[in-house]
């Protein structure tokens, strides 16, 4: 599957490892292996990709795009979508030790000893055929219920912001991996070579915020060319794309091409390959200065349009903006388009930052789904939305029902996906009385990834990159496909 | 003089070896071969080089006329004797010996023990009597079955096949779990090394009755309880563990291989069993259904080859042309606006026009030279020509379509005229009409028409209603 970039082509490039894997004494004891062993190159499942090139999908996809709308801090799947009457009757109650059972808490909470239940701040209704529970906060995305697949049982190892959100980046807690998006943009390649094939665009709600960094949509040790952009608002979407006043089109061209030979030199003589990756940025950049403009510029949007995402959609940098913008890149090509929406962290105030961060982006997620449906596009693009984690059932701090905060909880979050091969109208997984514990079909970050490839036509076990002596997956060395999820 | 002593050990070596093998196949059943010599038995792949080598090269010489150099014969007569040797301890560590380890075997002990014969005639000075030629041309179509015969043993019996003889066979309507869909996984998976010519582990797989009997480890498989049997715990063992089945290297049964064996066997592990006798909620049912689902991407099969250096060259920034996957010569073409469009990237594409399964031209310029283009992708199934200028006149050039199971052609100038087109495609699941002169009556007639067709025509008036009355974003949203 992945090229070993390291071993051909230049012969500066030879390591200590491959001087030695290449020397014939390798070759004959892998010949005397195959006598012993016979088995040894008849090849299971394993090696028949390896020669496969990038960029095409080990199978025939459901999805060739995702959105994903991912809400930063972490929303409170008792506010959204994971209905629990019994917490409303056992208010004040002290959580039963047998619920917890163990549970690692944070800093926050962990010198509490008492966590009483607390009910959900909002009203619950059921939605749609599937009868979906979606709370009042979010009235548009219940109109939708039947489009959407929910997921009430993922689950995640990683307690706090960071360590949480780059485990659903990057398939690791510890950073340095690539993102998801760019193993997508590695292993499918792009659509549009005018448009990166993986985009960001950031916005931020009234709530509590946790900070977002660039490693979260980083290429890793992939090639920089899979690199998340990030889009910014207003006029200037990428910084320094535009030519300075007096430089025109054809003097960059010539500077470019200038460059360019430079470069190429420079690649003879030290066999770098990211400096042919740098080349190519370069290209894209002189592209992009021609397709980000029009793919950016949403007032030829329609007034059904804007009314569909609300009115907000035309002020830039609102999560309503940025929802309209990332249909208007997935019309054009690019294949992941991530964006985070912050200030989910409710550790105080629920009720008020909940129904303030549920404004931001209720109508618009719903408006997206929608408008993909009638594009058509939900056939082959996958909307996903969640947040890194959960949050707990009993209290951070005092007991006080008229103003509380809720802290972070790994066991059990909803998320909810749309299109893109996802059984639609689908109620799937449980969590016990108290929203705790999963009692059926938990999801794991790895399990999700695995589908989320799937669905993108990629087997996660195959899809790998060598890299300090080891090969490296978006999953690891876990997860399955969620079958019961695709359509 | 020393050099007739050391002949005179050699006489007593290829003697002594030739009784040793003669009594080796005669008792072989009542031998029990101690560790070390079975492991001896381990070198046999490599020692059979020398026999071959050196007796083809000793019959060579010998066939034109010449003598045969005595340290030449001498040697080959060695190694096959002791290759032969090595081979039946190798063969010890099977318990019982299938067809075609039997011809082995017996074939090998041939090749020796004719080779001995052969050494024994040469020192006699019978070397060039024509019954000796004869002897040399046996021993050539001799060596040429036993090696033949091993390679089966170690590669399999189709190892020689041609690749598309191993078609397997379709699984009918309403399949027999045991023999449909469980036999296919164990022939798959398992089967090439538990079968009566390898039998790892003492185990056969080839049968139920075999199955159930178990192996060198006893019971494998316990009826109704899938938890305790051998089989499966040994299915989910990681992959680096050393018990862990199948052996590292061979591909790993995945989930739906394995929640099928798993719900066989809590079933009862019956060979009767059909699907249509299984209940509604039963798992099975729906782990098989999956398994008898044809692979999409054997329609794409029988599409012509289209070369890479083909791909490359119709391809530029703004059209690109990808396979839908790996090996497969279907084709999906996305087609962007450049600020120098050329209608010919488009019209020429009329090149690999049968293998274009996917193509979106949104938002493109196009006009009945394009449609001529499109027109000609005979296996097409899934058109984008939303928000283009296409009009009735061009709807009609899909009529040929017939494979085409989803069309875009949202917002545009399309009228009630193109229904009658939409009408005759035969495959079409989704049709996205939003913002085209379609009248609501022409959707109601095609609807009544065509009952699984699924119609978008934007999005439901009470749903926007709803979006556009409940503005519920804030007003005065932070922004960065």
């Amino acid at each position: 599957m992945e090229k070993d970039k390291t071993n051909a082509e230049n012969p500066l490039k030879v390591n200590r490892r491959h001087f030695f894997s290449q020397l014939s004494v390798g070759i004959g004891s892998l010949a005397l292996g195959s006598l012993l062993i016979p088995d040894l190159f008849k090849g299971g499942g394993v090696k028949e990709l390896t020669d496969m090139p990038l960029g095409i999908p080990h199978f025939a996809p459901k999805a060739k795009r995702v959105i994903y709308l991912f809400q930063a801090g972490a929303p409170s799947q008792l506010e959204t979508f994971d209905h629990k009457p019994t917490l409303r009757k056992r208010m004040g109650e002290d959580l039963p030790e047998s619920v917890r059972n163990g549970q690692r808490l944070t800093g926050m909470t962990s010198g509490q000893d008492k966590f009483p239940l607390m009910p959900p701040t909002v009203k619950f209704n059921q939605h749609g055929n599937s009868g979906a529970w979606v709370s009042d906060f979010f009235p548009h995305i219940a109109k939708i219920a039947d489009d959407i697949c929910i997921v009430r049982s993922m689950h995640t190892e990683a307690i706090n912001h960071d360590p949480a959100i780059t485990f659903f980046q990057t398939g690791s807690q510890i950073s340095g991996r690539p993102s998801m998006g760019s193993w997508m943009s590695y292993g499918l390649g792009s659509e549009n070579k005018n448009l990166p094939s993986f985009v960001v665009l950031t916005s931020r709600g009234k709530g509590n915020s946790q900070g977002l960094y660039s490693k979260l949509w980083s290429s890793g040790f992939l090639d920089s060319k899979h690199q998340g952009v990030l889009l910014r608002s207003g006029k200037d979407p990428v910084l320094y794309l535009n030519d300075p006043d007096g430089i025109s089109r054809s003097d960059k061209r010539h500077l470019l091409d200038h460059v360019s030979s430079l470069n190429k030199l420079h690649h003879v003589e030290t066999g770098d390959d990211e400096i042919e990756s740098r080349i190519a940025q370069y290209e894209m950049a002189y592209r992009m200065q021609m397709s980000v403009p029009d793919v950016m510029d949403v007032s030829k949007e329609p007034e059904s349009i804007v009314k569909l995402y609300g009115e907000d959609c035309q002020v830039p940098g609102t999560y309503a903006a940025n929802a309209l913008q990332a249909r208007r890149l997935a019309e054009n090509g690019v294949r992941f388009i991530q964006l985070y929406h912050q200030g989910w962290d409710q550790h105080g105030n629920l009720h008020n930052e909940m129904a303030g961060q549920a404004k931001d982006v209720d109508q618009a997620s719903a408006a997206l789904v929608l408008d993909l449906k009638q594009r058509g596009m939900l056939e082959d693009t996958l909307v996903i939305w969640g947040g890194e984690f959960g949050r707990s059932n009993y209290c951070q701090g005092k007991f006080d029902p008229a103003n509380y905060g809720r802290d972070h909880h790994p066991r059990a979050f909803s998320i909810w996906m749309a299109g893109g091969g996802i059984k639609p109208g689908l109620n799937y997984g449980k969590t016990d009385e108290f929203g705790y514990n999963i009692v059926e079909n938990p999801v794991h970050i790895n399990d999700f990834h695995a589908t989320l490839m799937h669905t993108l036509g990629l087997d996660h076990e195959q899809l790998t990159y060598k890299y300090q002596g080891r090969r490296f997956r978006l999953t690891d060395v876990a997860g399955n496909v969620i079958k019961d999820l695709l359509a | 003089m020393t050099l007739k002593t050391k002949s005179h050990w050699v006489d007593y070596a290829i003697f002594g070896l030739s009784v040793f093998l003669v009594f080796c196949l005669i008792f072989d059943s009542f031998l029990e071969l101690p560790v070390l010599v079975a492991w001896l038995g381990r070198w046999h792949p490599v020692l059979l080089h020398f026999p071959i080598v050196l007796l083809l090269g000793a019959i060579l010489i010998s066939l034109t006329n010449k003598n045969v150099p005595y340290p030449l014969l001498t040697l080959a007569c060695i190694t096959a004797l002791i290759t032969a040797i090595s081979g039946f301890f190798l063969g010890a560590d099977v318990s019982a010996k299938g067809d075609l380890l039997l011809w082995h075997q017996w074939l090998g002990a041939g090749v020796a023990l004719l080779s001995a014969l052969w050494f024994w005639l040469d020192k006699i000075t019978l070397g060039q009597e024509m019954y000796t030629k004869g002897l040399q041309v046996l021993l050539i179509v001799l060596i040429g079955f036993t090696g033949h015969y091993g390679g089966m043993v170690t590669h399999g019996e189709d190892f020689l096949a041609l690749p598309s003889s191993k078609k397997q066979e379709k699984i009918p309507e309403n399949p027999l779990i045991y023999r449909h869909i469980v036999n296919r996984i164990l022939e798959n998976n398992c089967i090439s090394c538990h079968n009566p010519n390898k039998q790892k582990g003492e185990l056969l797989m080839t049968n139920l009755k075999e199955i159930l009997k178990g192996g060198e480890s006893g019971n494998i498989l316990i009826p109704g309880n899938p938890n305790e049997s051998e089989m499966i715990m040994r299915l989910h063992l990681s992959t680096e563990d050393e018990e862990h089945m199948p052996p590292e290297g061979k591909r790993p049964l995945d989930q739906t291989e394995i929640q099928i064996l798993e719900r066989w066997i809590a079933l009862g592990a019956s060979d009767t069993l059909r699907l249509d006798a299984l209940e509604m909620g039963e798992p099975l049912v729906a782990l098989v259904k999956e398994l008898m689902e044809p692979d999409p991407m054997d329609k794409w099969t029988v599409l012509p080859k289209v070369a890479d250096s083909t791909i490359m060259n119709l391809s530029s920034d703004y059209l690109s042309i990808k396979r839908i996957a790996s090996h497969s010569d279907a084709l999906k073409i996305n087609i962007f606006l450049s600020p120098e469009h050329d209608p010919k990237s488009i019209t020429d594409l009329h090149r690999i026009a049968n293998n274009i399964v996917e193509l979106d031209l949104s938002a493109m310029p196009i006009g009945s030279k394009e449609m001529e283009m499109i027109s000609s992708c005979v296996n097409l199934e899934w058109l984008e020509i939303d928000r283009t200028p296409v009009t009735d006149d061009d709807v009609d050039k899909l009529k040929e379509l017939t494979k085409l199971s989803i069309l875009k052609i949202y917002e545009t100038n399309i009228g009630d005229k193109s229904i009658s087109v939409f009408k005759g495609l035969q495959n079409l699941k989704s049709l996205y009409l939003w913002k085209t002169g379609i009248t609501q009556g022409s959707l109601d007639e095609l609807k009544k028409i065509k009952p699984n067709l699924l119609i978008n025509n934007g999005i439901k008036e009470g749903v926007n209603a709803f979006f556009v009355d409940t503005d519920t974003i804030q007003k005065d949203i932070k922004t960065e």
